[in-house]
């Protein structure tokens, strides 16, 4: 099985580009409510992210106030939804593994439960 | 978190800033009465400076919900739902209107209130259609839809009855739209 992408599994980094693969793009305030993150928390994500060509940060003057849109890049959005597609793979795994375990839990207790004496 | 939690946030952001609907009910219930010419509504210069003011309130509520809970551009996704919504609901509300009662040939005559039922399913569809239909929206245009189609508007054009009631449930969605909206972004977290 694939190694899973330890940048991108980092749960505030992961709900930044869920956030942001499903727009096109976002200011800070939006994904600050959205994620649920604080300032300093989401500021730190957001430049791993861009350093890694994951998400681009476009900041700029509008009427004299800054203004931050956040864009996710192509390889940030293929990369999300193949980290969601290994997570969902590795769910169902655990779910095969323990809807097994608890019928063959079953199959013993009901083995045991024939051949006690009465 | 979920994933489908967080893809639906710039849904909800697109569709639940309820309290924009408040102008926009209060401009259906502005048009009745200028229609009706009821009051001061008789005089045209009053429709124009009610129809500024409510414009004004729009726009200063749209300004707080981004200072507030900033800015997203929908993905084009969901701009082409937003666009199908639309042409949906011109057609409808005036396609519709004119099958269930008008003076149009083809019209069924129906002792029905056209534009309550029409625009009741348009809004739903178009929540459903935003992927953002909540119970209080089956509940208020659903009261709305049944009071349009119940089979007593005998007599006079009941347009105005209907753009009345119109405004309320636009209003009253509006404002539990809000109320999903806040829970929806709470205010976040601080740096300790």
């Amino acid at each position: 099985m694939a190694e899973l992408d330890r940048l991108v599994h980092e749960p505030g980094r992961l709900a930044i580009l869920t956030v942001l693969s499903s727009v096109a793009d976002a200011d800070f305030l939006f994904l600050q409510r959205a994620t649920g993150l604080t300032k300093g928390n989401l500021s730190s994500h957001l430049s791993k992210l861009e350093d890694a060509g994951l998400v681009r940060i476009d900041k700029r003057f509008v009427r004299k106030k800054p203004q931050t849109t956040l864009t996710i890049t192509d390889a940030g959005r293929e990369r999300t939804a193949r980290h969601w597609e290994q997570l969902e793979a590795l769910r169902e795994q655990a779910q095969a593994v323990s809807a097994s375990q608890a019928s063959q839990s079953a199959r013993r207790s009901a083995a045991s439960s024939r051949v006690r004496p009465a | 978190m979920q994933r489908e939690e967080l893809e639906h946030r710039a849904a909800i952001h697109a569709h639940l800033r309820g309290a924009l609907a408040i102008p926009a009910g209060l401009l259906f219930g502005l048009a009745a009465l200028g229609n009706e010419q009821v009051g001061p509504f008789r005089h045209d210069w009053v429709f124009l400076a009610g129809l500024a003011v409510l414009g004004g309130a729009y726009a200063l509520i749209a300004r707080a919900y981004r200072r507030h809970y900033g800015r997203v551009s929908p993905s084009g996704g969901e701009q082409l739902r937003s666009v199908v919504a639309l042409v949906l609901a011109v057609a409808l509300v005036y396609g519709g209107s004119l099958l269930l009662r008008s003076r149009a040939g083809f019209s069924l005559d129906l002792p029905v209130n056209p534009i309550a039922v029409t625009f009741a399913i348009v809004m739903l569809a178009s929540y459903a259609i935003g992927r953002v239909l909540r119970p209080h929206h089956a509940a208020v245009y659903g009261m709305l839809l049944a009071a349009g189609a119940l089979p007593v508007w005998h007599g006079e054009d009941p347009s105005n009855v209907a753009l009345m009631l119109c405004g309320a449930a636009i209003i009253a969605c509006g404002v539990l739209d809000h109320i999903a909206f806040t829970r929806a972004f709470p205010a976040p977290a601080v740096d300790g």
